[in-house]
């Protein structure tokens, strides 16, 4: 009952209804999956997005990547990634990161067109992200600036998960330990080149997998046990 | 492909087939790849469905269990499963998760699609491990022949094909004249328009002049009439061997009785250079020991010339066992001038890889003495002289005693016939694990000099007996597995059978060795007299104790196993260390790593089988 009402689904069905025509209701009018659902049954994609800056309301979304996982398998076929031509220049802090020029960034798509595409892609599926802060804010007022509304996604933070585990241990640990790259050093995942979109969201994906490995007993957990 | 996958596509393309496929294909690959991650301590659950996948590991462990839960083999990052692409399918193993593991896999159906141009890369993915041995020992026949060497030159290409003839009536002093004019060392001799003999100038020389013939007479009183000819369609190799046994310097070459050709030792000398006929010859003229051992010295260096002239493990064996003999030939000859004739008829014999022609230089030395049955106790002396000088004349030219003190310097194996054929049958008729364990060695046997008519007696009553000797057979198997090829590779260490790790592969014992002890089997219980590895693998093929599929895959197994261990010396030999027989999987090329790997598998199967056989009751 009360998952009905203030649940993801409760909210996607309330934005619905009020959601202008165009790529936002087409995402909205895709239920999500059902809490209940085992997670070896849900479809995730997961992704990563390389911004200009950290504060959504001044900075921009500079890149997209992201990769969908069904019956606990990556498929490598779904792998996407797509550079946006942000306005104005980037800034050197920021450029020494994510190593994307002004010059390779004004070849990318705009961020209409990208945005479009990337609802499409989450459409029925659940987010998962490392650290889901980010990603969260910049994509829900991108979608403000372009139809006048947030959306809702359900999420699953490898960070929190991890974050999760931890906790439950007596053992103490620093916030560097929640860090993409140590978790994955921790499972002995291999080394990807950090901060881009897609290498990181695949990062997150195998992260993911092995984290649930752990939860994982007779059966695959559900997915309302890993939701934010 | 998205740039991003890049080092997804980098790792790919260091897994062994597909290394050298072009980048386009390798991106298409990744494109149908998905990820999984496993657990330690999971049984991997294959697809439901059945379909085929094939496996990458990117990180992590898996073991391979046989239904009974033996280890069949471990896989690290690298490594690859193709067992269930196979045509052939037949899964009689369970995969489990050792170490967290990373897992890249594909369907074997899409690989198939994808790979359709690329045949090796695919069919390596699709054929058993049988099946892959077979293929690579194929084409690399097909490299060698294209090699410009001795064994793939044939005769008729580098014989003088103009020979200097003379007719039977001719005068010692007239044939001087037309080999002086012709500038040549030989003359055939004609009758009737038929080669019936060879004059050569040694022939003038020793037989005419010392032998005060006048020189008026016809050649046909010093001549050679035992006229040895081959054919033009051997190989130089093989022609260059005939001519080192035979102990002659020029081979004329007949085909159909028509005289094509003519080849001398100076021929092979000026294409091999320092080769093993100089090195031969050089022995038989040595005076002393230290000569002998100066000589000996240079095999190393010989077998790295023959490596680089593209000689093969079995050729380079033969000429180097041809070597040992000839030296082992000349000691005994230094030991007669010094003791005096022997008292009775005797042969020195040769065991072990001397005997089967597989030495390798280092090689330590294993041999026997037969004597006569009239021998008195008054000959005692003169045969533990011969023994102890020629014994110790090989250790001086590098034959280092042989660690069991099999040699002919040990009293027990320097016997008369009557109490080598009393061993012989003892060994066969009651058999005991830990005799057989000493004996195994005379079971390959060969006559180096002397009366060899003393052995070959004694052998002719062993192989009528071994055959029908199921225990015997039973008690030299059991012997002969101990010891094992190993699993494989995991990582750059060797896994051998409980699961442990060795640092480096024992060529010898893990892997030539096993097929020896194999090959005897079959023929001491098909009870056939050839000693060598390939003889007796080829002689036994297609017999009750081995299909002919088997046989054939064993001596590819022997064959390869062997080049890889030639190769590996002649490295060693390169850069001025001892040839051993270790080598470190970091020197193995994934390359070698996968055929070594079927070699194996080749070796285990046939192993299993015969403890089946003659499993102990």
């Amino acid at each position: 009952m009360f998952s009905q009402w203030f649940g993801y689904e409760a909210k996607r069905k309330r934005l619905l209804a009020k959601a202008p025509p165009g790529p936002l209701k087409e995402y909205l009018s895709v239920p999500f999956p059902d809490p209940a659902t085992r997670l070896n049954q849900t479809p995730i994609l997961a992704l990563d997005f390389e911004t200009t800056g950290l504060d959504a309301k001044t900075d921009q979304i500079l890149s997209v990547g992201h990769i969908t996982i069904e019956s606990f398998e990556i498929l490598l076929a779904s792998a996407y990634h797509q550079i946006i031509c942000t306005r104005g220049d980037l800034k050197e802090e920021s450029v020494v990161i994510h190593q994307i020029t002004d010059d390779t960034k004004s070849s990318g798509q705009g961020a209409e067109e990208v945005i479009e595409k990337l609802l499409q892609a989450m459409a029925g599926k659940v987010i998962l992200v490392h650290f889901a802060q980010i990603e969260k804010n910049f994509l829900q007022y991108t979608c403000k600036k372009l139809y006048g509304m947030a959306p809702v996604f359900p999420i699953i933070d490898t960070l929190v998960l991890a974050r999760k585990r931890l906790d439950q241990r007596t053992a103490l640990y620093s916030p560097n330990d929640l860090r993409l790259f140590n978790l994955r050093e921790n499972f002995q995942l291999p080394r990807y080149r950090a901060h881009n979109a897609l290498s990181d969201a695949l990062a997150t994906a195998e992260l993911f997998l092995a984290e649930i490995e752990l939860k994982q007993q007779m059966k695959s957990p559900r997915l309302k046990s890993v939701i934010l | 492909m998205e740039i991003e996958l890049q080092e997804i596509a980098d790792f790919v393309s260091t897994v062994h087939p597909f290394e050298n496929l072009p980048q386009a294909i390798i991106e298409q690959l990744i494109k149908k790849m998905t990820i999984r991650y496993v657990r330690r301590g999971t049984a991997l659950a294959l697809e439901p469905d059945n379909e085929g996948r094939l496996y990458l590991l990117r990180k992590g462990a898996v073991i391979l269990l046989s239904q009974q839960k033996k280890l069949l083999g471990k896989l690290g990052e690298g490594d690859i499963c193709t067992a269930f692409c196979q045509l052939q399918k037949k899964i009689e193993f369970s995969i489990h998760v050792d170490e967290d593991t990373l897992l890249y896999s594909i369907s074997c159906q899409v690989l198939s699609t994808i790979l359709q141009n690329h045949p090796e890369e695919l069919s390596y993915l699709q054929e058993t491990s049988t099946q892959r041995l077979n293929r690579k020992m194929k084409t690399m026949e097909e490299k060698n022949n294209l090699a410009l060497s001795l064994m793939q030159t044939s005769l008729s290409n580098v014989m003088h094909p103009t020979v200097i003839t003379a007719e039977i009536n001719i005068s010692i002093h007239d044939a001087a004249i037309v080999m002086a004019n012709k500038n040549v060392s030989s003359l055939i001799i004609l009758q009737d328009g038929q080669a019936v003999g060879i004059l050569t100038d040694k022939d003038i020389t020793k037989r005419c002049v010392a032998g005060n013939v006048p020189v008026s007479n016809p050649v046909e009183h010093i001549m050679t009439a035992r006229l040895i000819s081959v054919s033009g369609d051997i190989s130089a190799f093989d022609a260059m061997m005939i001519m080192t046994r035979q102990h002659i310097r020029h081979l004329p070459i007949i085909d159909n009785q028509q005289l094509n050709g003519i080849i001398s030792i100076s021929d092979f000398l000026r294409m091999e250079g320092r080769n093993s006929i100089y090195i031969t010859n050089a022995i038989k003229k040595a005076d002393s020991i230290e000569e002998i051992q100066e000589y000996c010295q240079t095999i190393p260096q010989l077998q790295l010339q023959l490596v680089n002239m593209g000689a093969t493990a079995d050729h380079l064996a033969k000429i180097i066992t041809a070597i040992s003999t000839t030296v082992t030939r000349r000691l005994i000859e230094l030991a007669e001038i010094k003791l005096g004739a022997a008292p009775v008829p005797y042969a020195w014999l040769a065991a072990g890889s001397h005997a089967r022609r597989e030495q390798s230089s280092h090689s330590d030395q294993d041999n026997a003495l037969i004597i006569s049955d009239q021998t008195s106790q008054e000959d005692t002396q003169w045969f533990t002289a011969l023994a102890q000088f020629v014994c110790d004349g090989l250790n001086q030219c590098g034959y280092v005693y042989c660690p069991g003190e099999v040699m002919a310097s040990n009293i027990k194996w320097r016997q008369p016939a009557k109490k080598w054929t009393e061993y012989f049958t003892n060994w066969i008729t009651t058999p005991s694990p830990k005799a057989l364990m000493y004996s195994s060695i005379f079971f390959d046997l060969r006559c180096i000099s002397g009366d060899c008519r003393l052995i070959d007696d004694v052998r002719q009553k062993m192989l009528k007996l071994s055959p029908n000797n199921n225990l015997f057979l039973a008690h030299l198997t059991f012997n002969a597995l101990k010891l094992k090829p190993p699993l494989g590779f995991f990582r750059d260490f060797v896994l051998i059978h409980d699961g442990k790790h060795n640092d480096t592969l024992d060529l010898k014992h893990n892997g030539l060795a096993p097929i020896v002890d194999l090959a005897r089997i079959y023929a001491l219980a098909e009870g056939i007299e050839e000693v060598s590895t390939i003889e007796r693998l080829k002689k036994v093929s297609g017999s009750q104790s081995l299909s002919r599929e088997s046989a054939d895959n064993l001596l590819d197994a022997f064959e390869f196993i062997g080049n890889l261990r030639v190769k590996h010396q002649a490295q060693q030999i390169n850069i001025g260390i001892n040839a051993d027989n270790f080598m470190a999987p970091v020197e193995i090329s994934k390359l070698e790593r996968s055929h070594l790997k079927d070699s194996f598998k080749v070796i285990q199967n046939l192993q299993t089988y015969v403890e089946k056989r003659y499993a102990l009751a």
